[in-house]
């Protein structure tokens, strides 16, 4: 189930703002409550592909250790998507939450 | 542990130098930062499970693979629209320098000049609507996160009409490099003489830039495939 929403992960971890990979990484764990353990590795093509996408920008920066480091950060179009992916996922929650309850959604899901 | 973790996976994308130097380098800054943030003491240890955590690097190397035969499959789709474009313009070119230069071809070869034409002309025209075909067939599709077998004969398509109107427009080449001849033959040699060998020089570089960019796209289409295998 996860796989299908990598790249809503990915964007909602970089909404605070820009961050490598590694830190894209423990953001997703610290706001999901660890619930989103991922295995660390296909983290990185999923912001490739995001930035191939044009949702994502990506810079080289010279970390405090010395190393290279690749930092993501959200374009404009990837701030839109995310906004539409939060609306969709929205409607999808009340829709499930309602069916779960027995009462009838707020909205008509998409 | 890592170094050799790391060969493993930039040896895996070997086929695309530029992204696997690139990942290299990200991939080692995430695993020391694992490392450096890992509490145990045992540092071999830390190594190994920070490897554990982030997994199969043929597993990786194979998600990556996909990424870069879709950017490969761009770059073709771009080099068609400006390989074809740019045999266009340089092939009017000439023709306007023969029509101001009034550069005829002698009429015991005129009719051969004229099927030759007729070769020409029907070759390059069908080299433009297999290409628009073969853009059409990628343009607005996102890059999937597996290499599915819907996107598999998406790709299929893709490089089948590629290489039909590469065919096509190396055999416009061909007939342009026939129909240059032909003006040449008989004719005086003349500084004149330099500006359609040269024409016929960079359609013959256009159309070779088009045949790499193909041979490139078959070569990652291989390694994904390999590295999917696996």
């Amino acid at each position: 189930m996860l796989k299908g929403h990598l790249d809503m992960i990915v964007l909602a971890a970089l909404a605070a703002g820009p961050a490598h990979g590694y830190a894209v990484i423990e953001e997703i764990r610290r706001k999901s409550r660890q619930a989103f353990d991922l295995p660390e590795g296909t983290i990185y093509p999923a912001l490739h592909r995001l930035e191939q996408a044009g949702l994502l920008a990506s810079r080289w920066v010279t970390a405090e250790s010395g190393r290279r480091r690749r930092v993501y950060a959200l374009t404009r179009r990837g701030e839109r998507a995310l906004a539409g992916h939060r609306a969709v996922w929205q409607q999808f929650s009340d829709a499930i939450g309602a069916l779960l309850t027995g009462t009838r959604p707020a909205r008509k899901p998409a | 542990m890592i170094s050799a973790y790391l060969e493993s996976l930039a040896g895996a994308l070997s086929f695309d130098r530029s992204l696997s130097r690139c990942v290299r380098q990200e991939v080692e800054d995430h695993l020391w930062e694992a490392v450096a943030a890992d509490p145990i003491s045992d540092r071999l240890e830390a190594e190994r499970r920070a490897i554990a955590n982030f997994g199969d690097p043929h597993v990786i190397a194979a998600q990556f693979a996909v990424i870069s035969l879709a950017k490969q499959t761009r770059r073709v789709g771009a080099a068609v629209v400006l390989v074809v474009a740019g045999v266009f313009i340089v092939m009017k070119a000439r023709i306007e320098w023969y029509a101001a230069t009034q550069w005829a071809i002698s009429d015991d070869l005129k009719a051969v000049g004229g099927i030759v034409g007729l070769i020409d002309r029907y070759s390059f025209w069908l080299s433009v609507i297999i290409g628009i075909g073969a853009i059409a067939c990628i343009s607005g599709r996102r890059i999937p996160a597996a290499f599915h077998p819907a996107y598999r004969a998406q790709l299929s398509r893709f490089f089948l009409l590629c290489a039909a109107a590469t065919a096509a427009l190396i055999v416009s080449v061909i007939s342009d490099g026939v129909l240059t001849a032909l003006r040449l033959f008989g004719t005086e040699l003349r500084v004149g003489f330099l500006v359609p060998i040269f024409s016929m020089a960079i359609e013959i570089a256009c159309a070779g830039v088009l045949v790499f960019q193909i041979r490139s796209l078959t070569q990652r289409a291989a390694s994904t495939a390999a590295l999917l295998k696996t």
